[in-house]
């Protein structure tokens, strides 16, 4: 017999066979679980406490002074927030419209064969680090527009009164512009990988009811898909946004590292991220690293809310999903 | 409510049909009705080599009063039965009577769930293995499942037969390949893969997979077997294949066999529990139950009015 | 018919600005691909890789970039791994319906979304402060922290995939439930966990900004990591914003050699989940 026959006569152990193993795996597993949630403690506190000697200085003032001299010992958050809010919504606006035609068309119009290469694809925009966008940016993408774009654009939106102030300055190719561009082409697959997730999760029989009333393919995508997956859309923007916000190597390349602020986005400016690859490892002074510590909080911030807002719209939409089946 | 009157009787004089296959007793005359027969509850402990007793199949799972919850619903009511040592019990009923559930029970292999809970005794050779405090894990070692879906563990043929041998001994490996052999030809499927013991579980066939899945489970020699609908996943022929094997496997076991399909109860199992909406409705000598069944929800049932 | 008409010109306009839009995100691919490919091939050379990193205005290679790079990945990935294994198994298999198990992968999916560069200031403030110097030790953790939230994610929905029927016959045999995981569960899910390393690993690749404030650069070979150690990204980011016509061109030619080894992650990891759902 394979086991002895103690367990059945009421004398059991109470100590399972295997027992000790489960309380020492679980433990472990526990452990590391609690791990990331010291980490991102860890990430919260130092934050705050490296930015605490510039923000107990500044005051609140910080966030809307726009001076930064280091050698006056005079710093404001307001360019660089400025700039990476600006840079985030030309990316929106940019890769929104762009990545919904792509989830369109991959989930519409594209045959079978072509769908998985064509994901494939658009996701290795995805895999592209940061820092390659850069130096593409850098030196292949800026002359363009400086040459091409930006005088086209000078011409006729900058001559239009209003919106014109948008678009002043010399053509220098590097600028808010620019980086905002690249910015979209990054976040696009991300907010289309998002997309085309929940476009298929509309059941196959409310769009063939819609195409049986004669539908065109434009009013099933705008009429029943989108309403129906509104929750998720709007989580995959939000998703993208976070990562616009945070992006640092493409934009610390082509923003032109410039802490003021300009009505037009043709001219340079700084982001938080930027800023802080600029000049950290060379910044020096107590006050001056630490301003830079607030900025990066700052960034933390931002990024968190959106990050979490995007966070819970999807789990509403997994609740939602799991009621539905 | 079970009553008295539908708890087990003994073995009425239909023997002659059954040609039992070694080490199955003779069936004794029934006692009369109005006397409700008591199952012995005694302590024995069964020595592996003592012939079977031929006055009357020797209870090796007794079930008493079982109730059983999935959270606030309760699934299973005030269920009382006995399991026969090497006989085989079938567990009917149309979908969601419970049968499965009380299958379960029998090896707590519903504790792997919280907010699942049973009530009640069920006595394995005397000693109630729902008390808490048992070492479930060895319980298990001694009351085997084979579930609907065959669930080969994805590694060798091999692997998979000498993973529940090496949880409890530690063998040199040509022991251990014996072992592995033996239960591999006790489960009928030793011709098959024999030579092919190195290779993945998962290449085998449906029914050859379920085949293995049974010799997995015999190769820690456990003295209960549980199948829950082993073959409803399997064509017709691994079904067949699965019905004489389990006929074999009898001899050496207690089974107790979960099944929709009431033609596979009738030609497979000695006795029969017939559920319904977490109620034993009925219990008894299969071939009783489905010639002369007692109650009308089970005439019903086996007629086909429902279910 | 003039709404009939008008419905179709709007369809076709939909769908022919899908199509662009689609073209154009595959323009975008395309041009940077050949745009690093051009431009780096000609700094590709045995040079590249057995000449140190050289002052402006010489030749030499990237050697010590190279090798600064792989050691930083592979002890973050030593370290990122393991770790995030457990804590994904802890959240699959002992804690699905838990709020506690909420809160760790909501978390988690912060982390794994949150700025590069916070985690970088996160590792200067906790590590390279406190030890006063910069150290490859640092960047690796800091590669770690980056690591771990990726893993997590994919070890978690891979193990999930296991159905459960498999665990239940686990442990009808009477296997304890930490065998039932690491002999079983582990072994059905491990091609799709060893997927998410292997993503985990390209993400980590081409990450500059955390190691700027950790592991900072070095212009010389090092072998101490205890202190800065060269890396691709920052020699990268250092030699491309430079006036320098050859720190330019390795420049280029480190940014091919990411590239191409982050491509061939991706894709070697797409056919293995590929390959593991076939088998299946």
């Amino acid at each position: 017999m394979a086991t002895d026959t103690t367990i059945i006569t009421g004398q059991a152990s109470t100590e399972r066979h295997g027992a000790f193993g489960d309380v020492v795996f679980r433990s472990l597993t526990l452990l590391f679980a609690l791990l990331v949630l010291v980490v991102l403690g860890g990430v919260i506190l130092s934050l705050v406490s490296g930015a605490l000697p510039a923000l107990e200085h500044f005051g609140l003032r910080f966030l809307v002074t726009e001076a930064w001299n280091p050698v006056t010992e005079k710093f404001g958050a307001l360019a660089p927030v400025y700039g990476t809010l600006v840079t985030s919504a030309i990316a929106m606006l940019i890769g929104i419209p762009v990545a919904f035609g792509v989830a369109l068309f991959i989930t519409e119009l594209c045959p079978n064969w072509l769908k998985r290469p064509l994901s494939t694809m658009i996701e290795l925009l995805a895999a592209i680090p940061s820092i390659i966008y850069g130096i593409w940016g850098l030196f292949v993408l800026a002359p363009f527009v400086q040459e091409h774009i930006e005088p086209a654009l000078i011409g006729t939106l900058g001559a239009i009164p209003g919106i014109g102030m948008l678009f002043e300055g010399p053509p220098l190719g590097i600028g808010v512009l620019t980086a905002g561009f690249i910015l979209a082409i990054m976040v696009l697959p991300f907010i289309s990988s998002v997309m085309r997730d929940v476009f298929e999760t509309v059941p196959t029989v409310l769009r063939e009811s819609t195409y049986a009333l004669g539908a065109t393919t434009t009013e099933v995508v705008w009429r029943v898909v989108l309403p129906y997956t509104r929750i998720g859309v709007f989580g995959g923007i939000l998703l993208g946004l976070g990562r616009a916000l945070g992006e640092t190597m493409a934009v610390t390349f082509v923003i032109g590292n410039s802490h003021h602020i300009h009505a037009s986005i043709l001219q340079p400016g700084t982001t938080i991220s930027a800023a802080l690859a600029n000049e950290f490892t060379e910044a020096v002074g107590d006050l001056y690293l630490s301003s830079l510590i607030a900025l990066g909080l700052i960034l933390f911030v931002i990024t968190f809310i959106v990050l979490a807002l995007a966070k819970l719209l999807l789990i509403r939409l997994e609740r939602q999903a799991g009621k539905a089946t | 409510m079970t009553t008295p009157a539908a708890r087990p009787l003994l073995s009425a004089a239909h023997s002659s049909e059954r040609t039992s296959d070694d080490g199955a007793p003779p069936r004794q005359p029934r006692p009369p009705l109005s006397a409700p027969a008591v199952t012995p509850l005694v302590q024995r402990l069964p020595a592996a080599d003592e012939a079977p007793n031929t006055a009357m199949p020797a209870t090796k799972v007794d079930i008493r009063n079982v109730n059983f919850f999935y959270g606030k619903f309760q699934a299973l009511h005030d269920i009382s039965l006995p399991l026969y040592d090497r006989r085989v019990t079938a567990f009917i009923g149309p979908s969601g009577c419970g049968k499965s559930t009380l299958l379960r029970i029998l090896n707590r292999i519903y504790e792997l769930y919280p907010g699942q809970v049973a009530t009640g005794e069920v006595y394995l050779d005397g000693a109630n293995i729902l008390r808490p405090g048992l070492d479930v894990n060895r319980l298990r070692a001694k009351i085997g499942m084979v579930f609907q879906k065959p669930t080969p563990f994805p590694m060798s043929i091999y692997d998979n037969v000498a993973f529940g041998i090496g949880l409890y001994e530690k063998l040199p490996k040509s022991e251990l390949d014996d072992r592995v052999e033996s239960a591999v030809r006790r489960a009928a499927l030793w011709d098959e893969v024999k030579d092919k013991l190195r290779d993945s579980g998962l290449s085998l066939s449906g029914g050859q997979q379920q085949r293995l899945c049974i010799a997995r489970a015999i190769a820690i020699e456990p003295e209960v077997l549980l199948l829950d609908e082993p073959a409803s996943a399997l064509d017709p022929i691994s079904t067949q294949r699965i019905e004489e094997l389990i006929a074999e496997l009898k001899t050496d076991y207690c089974i107790a066999i979960v099944t929709h399909n009431m033609q596979q109860a009738a030609r497979s199992s000695d006795y029969t529990a017939f559920l319904y909406l977490g109620e034993l409705v009925e219990f008894d000598d299969t071939e009783r139950i489905f010639t002369h069944p007692r109650e009308r929800r089970t005439e019903d049932y086996i007629t086909g009015r429902f279910g | 018919m003039e709404l009939y008409s008008r419905r179709r010109l709007t369809n076709w306009l939909v769908i022919g600005l899908s199509v662009v839009a689609t073209a154009f995100g595959l323009l975008w691919l395309a041009l940077v691909l050949s745009t690093l490919l051009i431009n780096g091939v000609g700094a590709i050379g045995p040079s590249l890789f057995t000449q140190m990193t050289p002052p402006p205005g010489s030749s030499g290679g990237l050697l010590n970039a190279i090798a600064g790079s792989l050691v930083m990945t592979l002890i973050a990935t030593l370290i990122g791994t393991p770790t995030g294994i457990l804590a994904g198994t802890f959240l699959a298999e002992y804690a699905r319906g838990s709020r506690f198990g909420e809160v760790v992968r909501f978390v988690n999916d912060i982390l794994l979304s949150a700025p590069s560069i916070i985690i970088g200031l996160f590792v200067y403030e906790v590590m390279v402060v406190r030890m006063g110097h910069f150290s490859a030790w640092a960047g690796a953790v800091a590669l770690a922290i980056i690591t771990i939230p990726v893993v997590v994610r994919t070890t978690e929905d891979m193990l999930r995939l296991v159905p459960s029927a498999l665990r239940e016959a686990a442990a009808a045999l009477g296997a304890p439930q930490w065998k039932v995981i690491v002999m079983v569960t582990y072994r059905a899910a491990a091609q799709g966990m060893m997927t998410g390393v292997l993503l985990a690993i390209a993400r980590i690749s081409g990450e500059t900004a955390p190691l700027l404030f950790t592991a900072l650069n070095n212009q010389f070979w090092s072998g101490d990591l205890n202190g800065p150690m060269a890396n691709l990204p920052v020699v990268i980011f250092q030699f491309a914003m430079s006036p320098y016509a050859d720190w330019q061109r390795l420049a280029w030619g480190g940014a091919l050699l990411i590239t191409a080894s982050i491509l061939v992650l991706n894709i070697t990891a797409r056919l293995l989940a590929a390959w593991s759902s076939f088998k299946q």
